[in-house]
Parts: C-alpha cells; structure tokens; sequence
C-alpha cells in the first residue's frame, strides 16, 4: 500500500551495470554506432535464419559484456501475454494479406500460410533481438556517455547546419531532469491525494471524467517543470551561453583498435543477416 | 518568430522531453479507457505542447524524445520497432504547431483544443498506418483501433492540452468566469 | 489534559525495504497530540520528520507500530482512508504548487465536491475557509488562480485543505520561502486555528522563531528517532540539548546565552521577545 506513492524510487533509466567488460570500455561512439547498424538490419531481415543467427549474437553479446542474461531476460516476461495475443491475431488474420506462400489452413475469413507463420515467427524473434539489444547498450553504457557518444556521432551533421551541440543539450536537459519531476509528480499525488482526490477510481468507460481525475497532477506537472525551464533559461543566459557558438569538450574520445573492429564486427553480422536467403 | 534553436526553445525542449520520458516510465501517461490496447497514452502532450508553444522545431524533438523513450521501455513488440515506435512521433508537435498557427487568429482557445485533437490523431495515425505497413496488424484490426482508441486519446488530449496551455499563456482573464460555487 | 487525537507508538519505517538501496527513515518513533494542542517537529533534514508526517493521513502505512488518529487505526488495512484523510489535513511545503484549478473558488472547493458534498454546503464551507486565512469570498473567488502572488498561493492552499474541516491540521514547513510579511501573517492565521477554532496543529519548521512562537511542544527528531521532547523553554532553555542536537535558537535566546556567559543572571528559558525583553529590563533596573 505505501509504495503506492514510491514513483521516484522505482524509476530506472539507464540502468548502468558497471562490470567493466570490453563492450564496457567501448567508445561510445562506435558502440551506438554499432548498436543502430544492428537495429536497422534487425528490423529489416525477415528469414528465420537470418533471425535466429541475430538472436544467437544478442545472447553472445551477454557473456561478452559480463552480463547476467536474466537482466534482458526480465525485459521479456511482462510481454509474453501480448506477444501471444498479437501472435494469434497476426497467425488468424495476416494470411489472406501476406501475399504468397503455401495456404494451410483455410477457413471463413481465417487463413493460415507459410507466410502468416513466417510474420509470427520473425517478430517475435524481432522483439526478443531488440530487447536484448537495448538492454546490452544501456547496461553497459551510463546515460552521459550516451549522449556525449551521440553529439559526436552526429558532429558531421554540423556542417549541413544541423544544430548537433543544442540538440546534444537538449537530450542532457531532458535526463537530467526526469528525477527532478518525478520527485515532483510524486509530491503531487500525494498533496492531492490528502485533499481527497482519488486517481482512475472512475467508471472505465468515463473517459472525460478520467482525464479530468489526472489533471490535479498533470497541470502542476508542467507548471512546475515551465516554472524550472524559466529559471534555467535566465541562468543560462546570465552566464551568456550562445546556442551554436562552439565549445571546449571536457571528455575526449580516441577510438582504438577495438572500437573499429566492433564496428566492423556489426556491419559484418548485418550484412549476413540480409544475405541469407532463408 | 524568431528563427533557430534560441536557449530558450532547448531548455522547453528538454524539459518537455524529460516529462515526456517521465510519462512513459511511471505508467501515469496512460489513462485506462475501454479499448484492445487498454489505455489512452498522454505521452504525445509535451509534444503538442512544445509545438504549439515554440514551433514545430521544438515539437519534433520533444516527438524524437517520447520515440525513442517509448522504444526503449516498450514491452511489445509493436514498440521494439523502431519504425513504429520513432518516426511517426517526430511528426506530433509539427501538425499540432500548424494546426495551432492556421488557426489562432479565429480563436485561441479554439487553436489549442484542435492543436491537441490533431497531435494526437497524427500519433494515431502514423504508428498505426506503421504498424500496418510493416505487418503487425491487419489495415481492418488497424482501422478498429483508431476508432476504438485514437478517438478518446483525442478527446483526453484536447482536454489536457487546453488545460495545460491556457494555465501557461495566462489565458484566463479576471471577471471572465465564473467559478462554480459562484451564483 | 485532553485525550490525545493522535497517538503514535513505535513506529518504524524503511524506504526500499529488501532492496540493497533500503534505508530505515523512523526507528521507534512514538509522539502524542492532545486535541486542541500545537506542536511543533524539528530536526536536520533526513531526521524523518516527513516520513513520520505521511503517517498521519494515511500516505504511509505503519511498517511496524501503531498510529491512531481520532480513533482511526491507519494499519488497519480496512480503515476508511479518504475519512482518515479528511480529518487529518496534510499541508505540504510549497503547496501553491498544488494549485491546479483555473479559479480560486474551484480550487478551494476541489476537496469538497470530492467529499460529494451538496453545492451549498461547499460554498459555505469555501467561504468559511477563505475568511479563515483572509481573503475575501466575494472578491477572490473568481480570480485567475495563476496571476497572485506567492503568498496569496499558499493562503489558497491552505483553504483548500482546511475546507475538508479537518480536526488535525499538519503542516509541513508552512512558511518556508514567504517574505517577512506573509511570514507573520500566515503565523498569526496558524494560530488563530489552534485557539479560536480549536485544531490541533502539529508543524514541521527549521525556523526556531516560529517554533518559539507557536509550538506549545517540541519534538527533536535526530537519525529517525524522537531525540527529546518538552515545552519551547525546556528545549530552548537547556544548553546541552540544543548543542547536542545542533538546534539553531531564537535571537532572543542567543542573545540571553550570551548575556549569562558573560556572568549576568537571565533565564534563557524565556524564549518569546517579550520575556526576553522583560528579563534584559530586569538586568538594567537591578
């Protein structure tokens, strides 16, 4: 009952799990280099073989990182209802539209084919790849390397004019202030909660009467965290930050030798994954 | 309006991003309805909200940020899908500035509420039209959820984004209203 | 004396219990309030002097130990909170930030209208609450809740705490961040609650001024534990409690203290302005 209010504690982003592996002391710049090489290539294979193989280097990239697999592995549980509904419906209904393949099953408007099997299959390894994935890069990579790695990444960008330096401060901003708000939402709710309101206790299908339940907190949400953007913004410019206007980088990044070969090791897996032809 | 990214246009845009993440971690971003997905998300607000309040710029990074935090926490497979969970939320804040701008002259309060209504069905829309394209529904199960679920997610956003924008701007002028024990 | 209205014994609560991050907020807390009394907790930041005020109302549910309120058991799972929390009004610091109705009226009557109240006693009770804490019904109650003044917020919270009639009022660090002026004028509000309507009032405060002015008993809180209790001038007038527990003091007593070092007879334990006054006027008559 009282962790009911116990938002701010239970809030992970960036999750750093500092077992200083090599996928540890990667440049972060090649490591979400790597990271993004894989996620396209993943969401565009769709051969079994081409998946499991990806699945097969998610797992491994586990014990490369000295990670517990458990951790990605708790990012699956809470889906498995979904991934089986969705499973279903796409086995039912995707049969007539996914054009192509063997009919096996054809009744009334259900259709199963090799192809609605194939669509089943492939995103629910898809899914599995991803979380997989996602949880290697944030657990071996704490949120200011993220950023500092993507600032860089897309330091090029600064040359068609694309504001890289803001777009890096923005992102900072954004996490640097989520426990911020968070403490603050959950003084919210319980500063309502003492005067008598009561959260979602409405009838479910009273969608307006619920959204108007929320609005004691969401309004003071953003009215506090306005409040806070006007107090930065003035000390910000007291201390004549100029947006654009270039600065000294406090952390340096070398890339070494295995920095290149990650990278090349991910191009490498991507291109295998959409060559094969099963 | 002033052109570029001005310090004030990044800090609402963090800061707004920061709600948008804080949304999507504490489950407070979603509003149960009566529908297959079970909820009406209120992520996409501080989207609206940037857009309307500094331009579609900050409204697309403000979507950028609810994307790839949307993409990271999601639980299905739909969201793992960076197709899905990312590009169509660059697009909110935008539709939702030049609804706003096109029609701010007839009437603010008016430009808002449809600012909220149109940011929110882009939302629907585009993650559902992704969704079909790259095969996780079907285009009829797709049209089902946009009724079902783009509707009130509509509806809570105009009343969100009304509230939220009309407190900010100051909208209320003195002697205007009436309060509801009054007379 | 009055039968106590809250009574809370042994308490204990851990923050992330079973977890690696688990950190024990309250060991053993038990604190009384007879009805009608002031009472004042005051202890460094991290004391638990929160943790113990979310106990009150029911934000909290008693770990280990007991608190009963009015009668009201609240580890009994089955105790009827929102009741719970009707009686017991719980003011947090900064409560202008709470504010979230585009009127004053509205947001004062928000509790009320949640009790399911009929319309013309939540107006009556609105009134009631705004003239308590001074505004006037008629003029403010169809103000813009965001164009007034920080003072004028917190006055606003305030009423919409006390319009649910609350028999206990908690606040936390009520006139933290106020000017001078709303500062004494917010105290003055308190205090007329505690005496002409008879609340009990229990605060939480880090400035010893108020605590000289209102508390008619102080709680020092130190490592999640009551460190001592007693009256403002045995707390005020004891020089080893408030050293060992680096309380801060009132002016007037500082300046007693530093009279008695320098070997004159004054009694520190006169804590209010005009005791000390009186006992400096007696140093010069002698």
């Amino acid at each position: 009952m009282s962790a009911e209010f116990e938002l701010s504690r239970n809030i992970t982003i960036g999750q750093y799990l500092p077992t200083e592996s090599v996928v540890h002391r990667l440049d972060p710049r090649f490591k979400l280099a790597a990271f993004v090489i894989l996620i396209l290539a993943i969401a565009i294979c769709n051969t079994y073989v081409g998946n499991l193989f990806a699945l097969v280097i998610c797992i491994s990239m586990f014990a490369v990182a000295k990670i517990p697999l458990h951790y990605g592995i708790s990012g699956i549980k809470p889906a498995i209802p979904f991934i089986i509904i969705l499973a279903t419906l796409q086995l039912l209904f995707y049969g007539e539209i996914a054009n192509g393949g063997t009919v096996y099953v054809q009744y009334g408007f259900i259709t199963i084919s090799s192809e609605s099997i194939r669509l089943v299959l492939v995103s629910a390894m898809r899914f599995v790849e991803v979380i997989f994935l996602s949880s290697v890069l944030t657990l071996s990579t704490s949120t200011t390397e993220l950023t500092h790695g993507m600032e860089r990444l897309l330091g090029p960008l600064h040359k068609v004019k694309f504001p890289v330096h803001a777009f890096a401060l923005i992102i900072t901003i954004a996490i640097r202030f989520v426990p911020t708000f968070a403490m603050e939402m959950e003084k919210m709710m319980k500063a309502q909660a003492s005067r008598g309101a009561d959260f979602g206790t409405g009838e479910w299908w009273r969608i307006i009467r619920r959204t108007k339940d929320m609005l004691p907190i969401i309004i003071p949400l953003f009215n506090v965290a306005l409040a806070r953007a006007e107090d930065l913004i003035l000390a910000m410019e007291a201390r004549c930050y100029t947006p654009g206007a270039s600065r000294t980088q406090y952390t340096h990044y070398k890339a070494q030798g295995k920095d290149y070969v990650a990278l090349l090791t991910s191009i490498v897996i991507s291109v295998i994954m959409l060559v094969i032809p099963w | 309006m002033e052109k570029g990214l001005t310090v004030r246009r990044i800090v609402i845009a963090g800061v707004l991003g920061a709600i948008a993440i804080l949304l999507g971690v504490t489950r407070l971003g979603y509003i149960p309805v009566p529908t297959a997905a079970g909820n009406a998300t209120i992520m996409h607000i501080p989207a609206v909200i940037g857009g309307i309040m500094e331009g579609w710029g900050v409204g697309m990074i403000i979507g950028l940020i609810f994307g790839v935090s949307s993409f990271l926490n999601a639980t299905v497979p739909l969201f793992k899908d960076p197709l899905v969970a990312i590009l169509p939320r660059l697009f909110i804040g935008v539709t939702a500035y030049f609804t706003y701008v096109g029609l701010k002259r007839t009437n603010e309060y008016f430009a808002i509420g449809a600012a909220g209504f149109v940011g929110a069905m882009t939302n629907t829309l585009l993650v559902l039209g992704m969704a079909v394209i790259r095969g996780y529904m079907t285009f009829g199960v797709a049209a089902t959820v946009a009724l079902t679920s783009g509707l009130p997610e509509a509806i809570v956003s105009v009343i969100v984004t009304l509230a939220v924008v009309a407190t900010w701007k100051n909208l209320v002028k003195s002697g205007k209203q009436k309060s509801k024990i009054s007379g | 004396m009055n039968r106590s209205i809250v009574e809370v014994s042994d308490l204990s609560h851990t923050y992330m219990q079973g977890t690696p991050l688990a950190h024990r907020a309250l060991n053993r807390v038990s604190m009384q309030a007879a009805k009608g009394e002031c009472i004042a907790i005051i202890g460094h930041t991290g004391s638990g002097k929160s943790t113990l005020i979310q106990h009150l109302n029911g934000l909290f549910r008693p770990q280990a130990g007991k608190v009963i309120v009015n009668g009201l058991d609240v580890s009994d799972p089955k105790v009827d909170i929102k009741l719970l929390r009707r009686q017991v009004g719980l003011v947090f610091q900064n409560p202008e930030d709470q504010l979230f109705e585009k009127l004053v009226g509205d947001d004062i009557a928000y509790g009320p209208f949640k009790m399911g109240l009929p319309l013309a006693e939540v107006k009556e009770r609105v009134e009631w609450a705004m003239e308590l804490v001074g505004l006037s019904f008629e003029e403010m109650k169809d103000r813009p809740t965001f164009a007034l003044s920080g003072g004028q917020k917190r006055k606003i919270a305030l009423a919409g705490m006390l319009a649910l009639r609350p028999k206990v009022l908690v606040l936390d660090e009520p006139t933290a961040g106020l000017d001078p002026r709303s500062r004494q004028e917010l105290l003055q509000r308190i205090r007329r609650l505690n005496q002409e309507e008879r609340l009990t009032v229990i605060f939480v405060s880090h400035n010893m001024e108020e605590v000289a002015q209102l508390a008619e008993r102080v709680y020092v809180m130190a490592l999640g534990q009551i460190a001592c209790e007693g009256t403002p001038r045995q707390i005020f007038g004891n020089q080893e409690i408030l050293r060992e527990h680096h309380i801060g003091t009132p002016e007037a007593v500082d300046i007693l203290y530093k009279l008695r070092e320098q070997g004159y007879g004054v009694d520190p334990g006169a804590f209010l302005p005009e005791e000390a006054a009186a006992e400096i006027l007696k140093l010069i008559n002698r």
